[in-house]
């Protein structure tokens, strides 16, 4: 069986042959090993020309015993749809990979699953949102899907291993590149405490193109769709609409109006999305069905303060609590906080306080001049 | 028959003597100079024999050769003209042989005998002094440039015949008739001085950036303001130095020298009074920036020496051209060697930059910048790291409010913020009596811990600022070097908790 398996996943690894491909060939010649010894001449039967040409240069590239060979020195296993373990989720959306390859774990079909997602350059809003979220579902015992990218991704699946909880990965690259690079720590605890999978072969650099088919897998892992900020025209929202398509639950975080990083997830409220209130609201519409932990911690809590956060804010000095209530997440010049706060406060000893704010990491100093609460209020 | 008269030239920003030594013999009339001439000074042959003939003293018909010693140095400039045409009028005997004795002559002629306007006067007449000459002839635009070095008389020509006629005089005081010696008070110009137009009362709100700009004046901190196009950031560049403490009398001598050698004193200026203020475009050249060219000359950052170098849209500098300043940066000088000489040229000046915050101009607003995170990544690291180390400061300025522009609110005037950095210099200077620096932007890190000390509880405060925004270690520097100035500035012998929290916040921050 391995030695099939070899040849299937050669032929999976060759640029441009999807599922579809791989059926129509499959169907013609069901044995893989014959369907490569074979050679050109079955290929030109069953493919078109370009294909050939494909499986020809890959073909003098690397034998399939080399791929099968850099795979497992890779601690990479392929899984296809036929195994007992793909992931049940995936093979109920429309065209199914025909395969991945994975490092690390793939999700539980048992647990409930949700995929966070959202921008790359969020704010310090999206990043508190995230965080919150993704800390409710590491200790709830949820899976998370993202593609661990910067930004939401990221932050919330870091959260999520934080608290204890397992996360996975899709990736719009092979399974052994780290993209972004600023990911690696990151990269490294899915690798233990969940997964990271692709449908492109080991060594694959991510491309533009890869990303919004990786999209579909990230909400076809998921149960439920979590948008935290997404703009007008955002990547994000292609992952809606294929999580629509899939039959998805898809929950929206709102914004303000005034946000341009909210409008795309204010939009989709408009059209009907899920609310997404707190982790417990949402985990309660959700739940009935899925074996969840139990306890307090189980109830997903809210997101307007953690526990370690009110303790810390009831130590500081009541000027200071002042000036940390007039801060917001959005980031705001040091003459916009002084004219939120009450009294003479002067430029340079605003200053300072700001920046002891920044200190006891309550705030961010977004650049010289303006300041922001932390999102990062771990 | 054979004379030598005294003159000088430049090498960098120093002086040396040179003798030109003319001597005339029978022999078929010829006039031939040598003595590593440059094209300035070969040129002199023509301009000398045509002077002196529309004077009315033909050249002889007889072998003239002309010798500029030190033979192996090589002569620049036209200021040799008047040495060797008195040099000529000696071997013909129009006046004693003792009567050029230690006076050093310098001067461009005209073809009608008139005397011209030269470069490096100050540096000459000062080398001169120090070398024991008593006296110092030269054209009239330079006698007040001169006038300001002690212990030698300067007097100022305007024609050839002019200083014969000194020559041919036996008596002092008919001397001094004829060409009465300048005299100039330095300190006197440098008191009445006329303050700048451009005063910080003009400029409203953007009370963060003129705080950092206070503080820069007052410990010499390099500055850096970001912000978006229209807040004010050359507005502020322009009134710093209006702030900074009037120049003294040797660091006038010194900026004098290097504008003297550059030859951008104007005609019948004694002294720079006022504190340079450069502001290159940014498609400036290396060799410009820095100095150079095949003779070397002083570049923009020697000629804001004790004053402010403003590059405005610093990325977009030539990466190169940002690069070489940084080791005029750290040793306040810059060495240049070319084929033609190394020379050294004094650069101590205070960096001020401005720039955006990102491509598009509006970050952090985020609701108007669409710049990616890796954009802006890009765009600051267009101005490259060893700079970015050199910056003690950095600041932000908003775009203006409406109703700051039309509000009456009085701003302070840049002679209140210069009181008060005159009296954080103060400090400094005597702080630094015994050492060798002059500012706090000056310490090293291994002095650090002499000139800014801690207490227990601002140890503490600075662990955290250390941990919490993850400084390294020459950022960690650069805010116990600002505090220090902070400090100074409220007059206060130590360094305190805020005075380290409000230090901490002049960084790049995070994006």
């Amino acid at each position: 069986m391995t030695e099939k398996r070899k040849y299937i996943c050669w032929f999976y690894s060759v640029p441009g042959m999807g599922s579809r491909t791989m059926d129509k060939l499959f169907a013609r010649c069901p044995d893989a090993e014959e369907a490569f010894c074979a050679g050109e001449s079955l290929w030109r039967q069953v493919l078109t020309a370009r294909q050939t040409e494909q499986l020809r240069s890959f073909a003098k590239c690397i034998s399939p015993d080399e791929l099968w060979g850099r795979i497992k020195d890779n601690n990479t296993r392929f899984v296809m749809r036929t195994d007992e373990a793909y992931p049940g989720r995936l093979r109920n959306i429309p065209d199914p990979p025909y395969a991945l390859f994975v490092k690390g774990e793939l999700p539980v079909q048992g647990r409930l699953s949700v995929a966070v997602v959202g921008a790359r350059d969020c704010s310090e809003y999206g990043r508190y949102v995230a965080e919150g979220i993704g800390r409710a579902m590491g200790e709830c015992g949820v899976q998370v899907i993202s593609g661990m990218a910067r930004g939401i991704d990221g932050i919330s699946q870091n959260a999520v291993l934080e608290a204890g909880g397992r996360s996975f990965g899709v990736l719009g690259c092979g399974v052994d590149v780290c993209y972004p690079s600023s990911n690696r720590p990151l990269y490294e605890k899915l690798c233990e405490q969940g997964g990271v999978l692709s449908t492109h072969p080991p060594g694959t650099e991510p491309r533009p193109q890869h990303f919004p088919p990786r999209n579909r897998i990230v909400s076809g892992l998921a149960d439920a769709l979590i948008v935290v900020e997404a703009r007008e025209k955002s990547g994000t929202l292609i992952t809606v609409d294929m999580a629509l398509e899939q039959g998805k639950e898809v929950y929206v975080v709102p914004g303000r109006v005034t946000d341009r990083l909210s409008d795309g997830c204010n939009r989709l409220i408009k059209q009907g999305a899920g609310v997404f209130l707190s982790p417990e609201d949402f985990l309660r519409e959700l739940r009935e069905g899925w074996q969840c932990g139990r306890g307090k911690a189980a109830q997903g809590g809210s997101l307007t303060a953690p526990e370690g956060l009110s303790g810390r804010l009831a130590q500081l000095a009541p000027e200071y609590r002042k000036v940390y209530e007039a801060l917001d997440f959005a980031p705001l010049s040091v003459e916009q906080i002084r004219r939120r706060l009450e009294g003479e406060y002067s430029g340079p000893g605003l200053l300072a306080m700001l920046m002891s704010l920044c200190v006891e990491r309550l705030a961010v100093q977004k650049s010289p001049g303006h300041f922001c609460l932390s999102g990062d209020v771990q | 028959m054979f004379c030598k008269i005294l003159s000088g030239g430049i090498a960098g920003v120093s002086a040396c003597f040179v003798w030109v030594e003319v001597d005339m013999d029978r022999g078929l009339p010829c006039f031939s100079m040598v003595g590593s001439l440059g094209s300035g000074v070969r040129e002199s042959r023509e301009r000398v024999s045509v002077a002196l003939k529309n004077t009315g003293f033909a050249m002889p018909a007889a072998r003239v050769t002309v010798n500029l010693a030190p033979a192996d140095v090589r002569k620049e400039g036209t200021a040799f003209d008047l040495p060797i045409a008195i040099g000529i009028l000696q071997a013909m005997s129009y006046f004693p042989g003792t009567a050029a004795e230690n006076i050093l002559f310098l001067g461009e002629l005209g073809l009608n005998g008139e005397l011209k306007k030269v470069h490096g006067v100050l540096p000459i007449v000062q080398a001169a002094a120090a070398g024991g000459v008593r006296q110092c002839i030269v054209p009239e635009a330079n006698a007040g440039e001169g006038a300001v070095i002690p212990g030698i008389a300067v007097r100022g020509a305007s024609s050839i015949s002019q200083v014969l006629d000194f020559l041919q005089q036996g008596s002092g005081e008919e001397q001094e008739r004829i060409l009465p010696r300048t005299v100039t008070d330095a300190e006197k110009l440098l008191k009445t001085q006329e303050r700048c137009e451009e005063d910080f009362e003009q400029v409203n709100g953007q009370e963060l950036a003129k705080r950092a700009a206070e503080i820069a004046a007052a410990g010499f901190h390099n500055l850096l303001m970001t912000g978006p196009p229209g807040a004010g950031k050359s507005m502020i560049a322009r009134r710093i130095p209006g702030i900074l403490p009037p120049l003294t009398v040797k660091e006038s001598l010194e900026v004098t020298g290097i504008y003297s050698v550059a030859g951008l004193l104007e005609g019948g200026q004694a002294l720079v009074t006022a504190r340079p203020f450069q502001n290159p475009h940014h498609t400036v050249s290396r060799s410009a920036l820095v100095g150079g060219h095949a003779q070397p000359k002083p570049g923009l950052i020697s000629l804001s020496h004790r004053g402010i170098l403003f590059m405005d849209e610093l990325p977009e500098f030539g990466k190169a051209v940002i690069d070489s300043m940084r080791q005029p940066l750290e040793e306040h000088r810059v060495r240049i060697a070319r084929a033609g000489g190394n020379v050294t040229y004094p650069a101590d000046f205070m960096l001020v930059c401005a720039m955006n915050p990102c491509p598009c101009g509006y970050f952090p607003d985020r609701n108007r910048c669409r710049c990616s995170e890796t954009q802006i990544q890009r765009y600051k690291s267009r101005v490259s790291g060893p700079i970015v180390d050199r910056i003690d400061l950095w600041v932000e300025l908003q775009a203006v409010e409406l109703s700051r522009l039309q509000g009456a609110c009085r701003e302070e005037s840049s002679g209140l913020i210069r009181r008060r950095v005159e009296g954080a210099r103060a400090r400094q200077q005597e702080r630094f009596a015994q050492t060798g620096y002059r500012f706090n932007a000056d310490i090293r890190a291994e002095d650090m811990e002499r000139f800014c000390p801690l207490g227990a509880g601002e140890r503490r405060v600075m662990d955290q600022i250390y941990r919490s925004l993850q400084l390294g270690a020459r950022a960690y520097h650069r805010v116990l070097k600002v505090a220090r100035t902070i400090a100074d500035l409220a007059g206060e012998e130590s360094i305190r908790e805020e005075h380290l929290l409000e230090a901490s916040a002049y960084r790049p921050g995070e994006v």
